[in-house]
């Protein structure tokens, strides 16, 4: 009766339950094995030296861990503070034709990678791309976009920040409409200034969808590697924006290391749990 | 009174000249994108600075389809996304259903299962996978490589059954209690109901796949089975390559995905704003 | 149509008891209530007998059949829910022949049923429209007309009219009433509202926390009540319930003292007293039970602290802070209760007297 129709529940549960296990139970710990293998000779080995010993001496590694690095540290916030103005902006009953800056903010959110990757690539063109043609128009000398890691650097996180931006905007714009009302309804008859309302109301309130968000875009722009690949052109200058992901792909995919790959792809899952266990413990309720 | 109705105004004013230019940068790249479609490579190339669309919109798809296929990529791209959404939907809405209203053996166990690997890189999994339909299934430029590996899907089964728990439960009892068989309540009563939760899901995962580019990079890259992000992929980079083919390309990958998103915003944003998919 | 058993029949989660050991018969025909504050476990029976709920031990028998392990549809059953549960994405034709379509009964009947019932509830014009369209008292009328539908031996009713407005519930209520006696179906139906109890109950069952308090006719309960549970929870306004002290006990009568009330002494017929001088008791009136002052067996003056006036009739209230609230109902003239002091009079023949732990001392 009552059991054999939570029996039913395997039934549902089974077509999904079978491709999960096969293409994400069974990879998770696939890839953790390889990663102590060593995958250069046939047959396999077990080797840990192989893979994480070359990793922590490997300055391709560090090269590519220091880029990411870098990438999440400015790109992260920078966005995550772009959004929050966006999500609150467009949340102003003051504002006029709110469905256009709507529009404006979260399409990029539907762009496909290689989309936006090849028209970042021609308005960034040293000689004849828009951007430097503006700068220049404005007195600016040219910025040569590709061939300089740090300006290279720059490009990818003006364009990683142009793509998702809207994204975490439209998160924090329903935080912000689920908070009622009548909040800020008291708060002004008690004469509390809008500026001191968003800092005192709230921000507080939006802090866990803040956080949430600073957790999904950290563990995004750590994963990096459709605008490094073809914006960039394969982390490029000279591997100046090599990134985790990129470096991944290169030994994984063009090199066919997969134990190495393996590693540096738990090298990443370590991080992300790392970021997500801080993120608790930032999160936690106040005692 | 007065005073009130002017600093609302500047309020309004000083509103409006922080978001208006804001806006215009962030449209700038798709204008650019459309308008670069339009012209011929001598236009994009020449010193001047161009921000009008020219007529050449057909000239560039023609030299698009000269440098790759890109017409069947695209077929290929929406035949996949059509039903891989459809799939990913109806399983995603089967497993979030028994993990929304049955109690059953081992359920906290998946459930716990699932959270802890949402946030666990992709390219953990990629790499097996890859080995798996690549080598071990001999499965590389197949339809179902395209399809299926990509069809686990934590957060949608979790949306799907935050749908499903909200629903009343009295409401799944009356049927019970009438004789229609569970999986009758589930394809009758509960998927009716969850109808604009899975038109978000589907929106979703239909531009998730839509705009997939690591795993058809990896799995299709033969030329006949190339989706169209990667069909354009090998051609950025290219040296002889016409770049305003590949901004026609780039438009027809992003112009029916606005259409959409403008059409569906309400849909869009749920899917979004409850973490959907990333 | 069928009678309906329960024996010993025990819930369980875990090691928490929901229903201990509750046993009832029902006869063919019968219209009982189960009745009981939220948390008494009176949803929870009434779900088991549908088959929603497991049982944990015991024996449901409807009709010769044991239930126990019979699917809810095979038992010949069919339940109205408190919030309707109709289905918002069909009509109410839809609705009403869902279930009967889904387990493959021939659409000719199905028809003739669906039409039998629009017939009865009087709601042919509603048919083609969906639950969002109709009113809270429509949508009750098909909920109901959905377990007609049914067919079945046994009506279950789970609170059905609480999400309606006072006027609608007392409307439905009468509904509810002409239609068992229209189909002679057993009915069992779950309430927290006395009233629809007192007014409907061929039976009533009271239940608290998982136990069944008293069985028994709605004035039954409410002129015998087993214990001081039944007691307070039969019967509006509440009955009161004053702290008294046992000073004589004789054979066929006790004799107390209102500790809260200035002291004052009555006597009271007991057939078999138990205990002594000195233990502690409870005197029980209904605020409808006491009469003028020197026409009862015992005066007692109270404080008005507030007085209702209703028009046919009047509640006083004494001692509204702290302490021992009185409640009396008057229907003498109003002017009457407009002052400070009032003298009432107790009858020893309308009083209950109950122990410590809330049993009845007869």
């Amino acid at each position: 009766m009552q059991s054999s129709r939570n029996r039913a529940a395997y039934g549902f549960l089974a077509p999904y339950l079978l491709i999960f296990a096969v293409f994400w139970i069974w990879p998770i710990i696939s890839s953790f094995v390889m990663s102590f293998q060593n995958t250069r000779i046939n047959p396999w080995t077990f080797s840990p030296g192989a893979n994480w010993g070359r990793l922590f001496s490997d300055p391709a590694f560090y090269n590519a861990l220091k880029n990411t690095m870098i990438i999440l540290v400015i790109q992260v916030p920078v966005m995550i503070t772009l959004a929050t103005i966006m999500a609150v902006l467009l949340n102003s009953p003051l504002l006029k034709a709110k469905g256009l800056f709507r529009f404006a903010f979260f399409a990029p959110v539907v762009v496909g990678e290689v989309a936006y990757a090849a028209v970042f690539r021609l308005m960034f063109n040293l000689d004849f791309g828009i951007v430097n043609k503006l700068l220049n128009a404005a007195g600016i000398p040219s910025i040569s976009w590709f061939a300089e890691a740090p300006a290279a650097m720059a490009l990818l996180i003006i364009a990683v920040t142009w793509r998702w931006a809207g994204y975490n905007a439209i998160i924090i714009l329903a935080g912000l409409q689920s908070i009622p009302d009548d909040v800020y309804e008291a708060a002004t008859l008690d004469r509390v200034s809008k500026l001191k309302q968003f800092i005192y109301i709230t921000l507080p309130l939006l802090r866990p969808i803040i956080l949430f968000c600073v957790v999904l875009s950290i563990i995004g722009s750590m994963q990096l590697f459709t605008e490094p690949f073809l914006i960039t052109n394969r982390g490029g200058p000279g591997g100046g924006t090599e990134t985790l992901g990129l470096f991944l792909y290169r030994q994984g995919f063009a090199s066919l290391n997969f134990g190495y790959a393996s590693a540096i792809a738990y090298t990443m899952a370590a991080l992300a749990i790392a970021i997500s266990l801080l993120n608790l413990w930032v999160g936690r309720e106040p005692k | 009174m007065k005073s009130k109705s002017r600093s609302a105004f500047i309020r309004s004013l000083s509103l409006h000249a922080v978001l208006i230019p804001l806006a215009i940068i962030w449209l700038f790249p798709l204008w650019m994108m459309f308008v670069f479609a339009t012209m011929p490579d001598y236009g994009i190339f020449s010193p001047h600075i161009e921000l009008l669309p020219s007529t050449h919109f057909a000239e560039n798809l023609g030299n698009l389809q000269a440098d790759t296929d890109f017409i069947r990529a695209l077929m290929i791209s929406l035949s996949v996304a059509m039903i891989y959404t459809f799939l990913s939907v109806l399983l995603t809405a089967m497993a979030g259903w028994a993990l929304a209203r049955y109690q059953f053996l081992g359920k906290s166990l998946v459930i716990g299962i699932i959270l802890g690997t949402i946030t666990l890189p992709y390219f953990v999994v990629v790499i097996p996978q890859f080995i798996m339909v690549a080598r071990e299934f001999r499965l590389a430029n197949t339809w179902v490589a395209l399809i299926v590996p990509p069809l686990f899907n934590s957060l949608g089964v979790l949306f799907m059954r935050q749908a499903f728990s909200m629903m009343p439960s009295e409401l799944f009892d009356a049927a019970r209690v009438e004789g229609v068989k569970e999986w009758q309540i589930f394809l009758r009563i509960a998927l009716p109901l969850a109808r604009p939760t899975m038109a978000a899901l589907a929106i979703i995962l239909f531009l998730h796949s839509w705009n997939n580019y690591l795993w058809p990079l990896l799995i299709n890259s033969r030329p006949g089975m190339m989706t169209a992000p990667v069909a354009l992929g090998t051609l950025i980079g290219l040296t002889k390559v016409s770049w305003g083919g590949i901004m026609a390309g780039a438009v027809l990958l992003t112009a029916p995905i606005l259409v959409v998103f403008i059409l569906l915003q309400r849909h869009f944003i749920a899917g979004i704003a409850a973490g959907a998919i990333k | 149509m069928a009678e309906l058993s329960l024996k010993g029949v025990v819930k369980r989660y875990g090691s928490y008891e929901i229903i201990r050991n509750a046993s009832l018969d029902v006869a063919d025909g019968e219209f009982v209530v189960f009745v009981g504050p939220s948390g008494c476990g009176k949803s929870t029976l009434l779900r088991m007998i549908a088959g929603l709920e497991h049982i944990t031990d015991g024996e449901i028998r409807i009709g010769s059949t044991v239930v126990n392990d019979v699917e809810p549809a095979d038992r010949g059953i069919a339940m109205v829910f408190q919030s309707y549960a109709l289905y918002p994405h069909m009509t109410v034709e839809e609705n009403l022949a869902f279930g009967l379509r889904m387990t493959g009964n021939p659409k000719v009947d199905t028809q003739r049923r669906v039409q039998r019932v629009a017939d009865i509830l009087q709601i042919r014009e509603l048919m083609k429209r969906r639950p969002k369209q109709l009113s809270g008292g429509q949508r009750q009328r098909v909920a109901i007309g959905r377990a007609i539908v049914r067919e079945p031996q046994v009506f279950l009713f789970d609170e059905p009219l609480s999400n309606l407005d006072a006027e609608l519930r007392v409307q439905m209520r009468v509904e509810i009433s002409r239609l068992h006696k229209e189909l002679g179906t057993t009915m069992i139906y779950v309430t927290h509202d006395q009233t629809e109890a007192m007014t409907l109950a061929d039976k009533i069952v009271v239940l608290r926390g998982g136990n069944i308090e008293q069985i028994g006719a709605p004035l039954d309960l409410y002129d015998n009540p087993a214990n001081q549970f039944v007691a307070g929870f039969v019967g509006s306004p509440k009955m009161n319930f004053m702290s008294a002290e046992i000073i004589e006990a004789t054979d066929h009568s006790v004799t107390i003292t209102l500790l809260n009330q200035g002291n004052v002494r009555v006597t009271l017929p007991v057939e078999r007293p138990r205990g002594g001088s000195g233990e502690r008791v409870t005197l029980g009136i209904r605020p409808e039970h006491f009469v003028k002052a020197g026409q009862g067996d015992a005066d007692l003056t109270i404080k008005v602290d507030v007085a209702e006036h209703l028009g046919n009739t009047s509640y006083i209230y004494a001692n509204v802070t702290g302490g021992e609230q009185i409640i009396i109902e008057r229907e003498e003239s109003r002017n009457e209760t407009n002052r400070d002091l009032l003298t009432v009079a107790i009858r020893s023949s309308h009083a209950f007297l109950f122990d410590s732990d809330g049993n009845r001392l007869r």
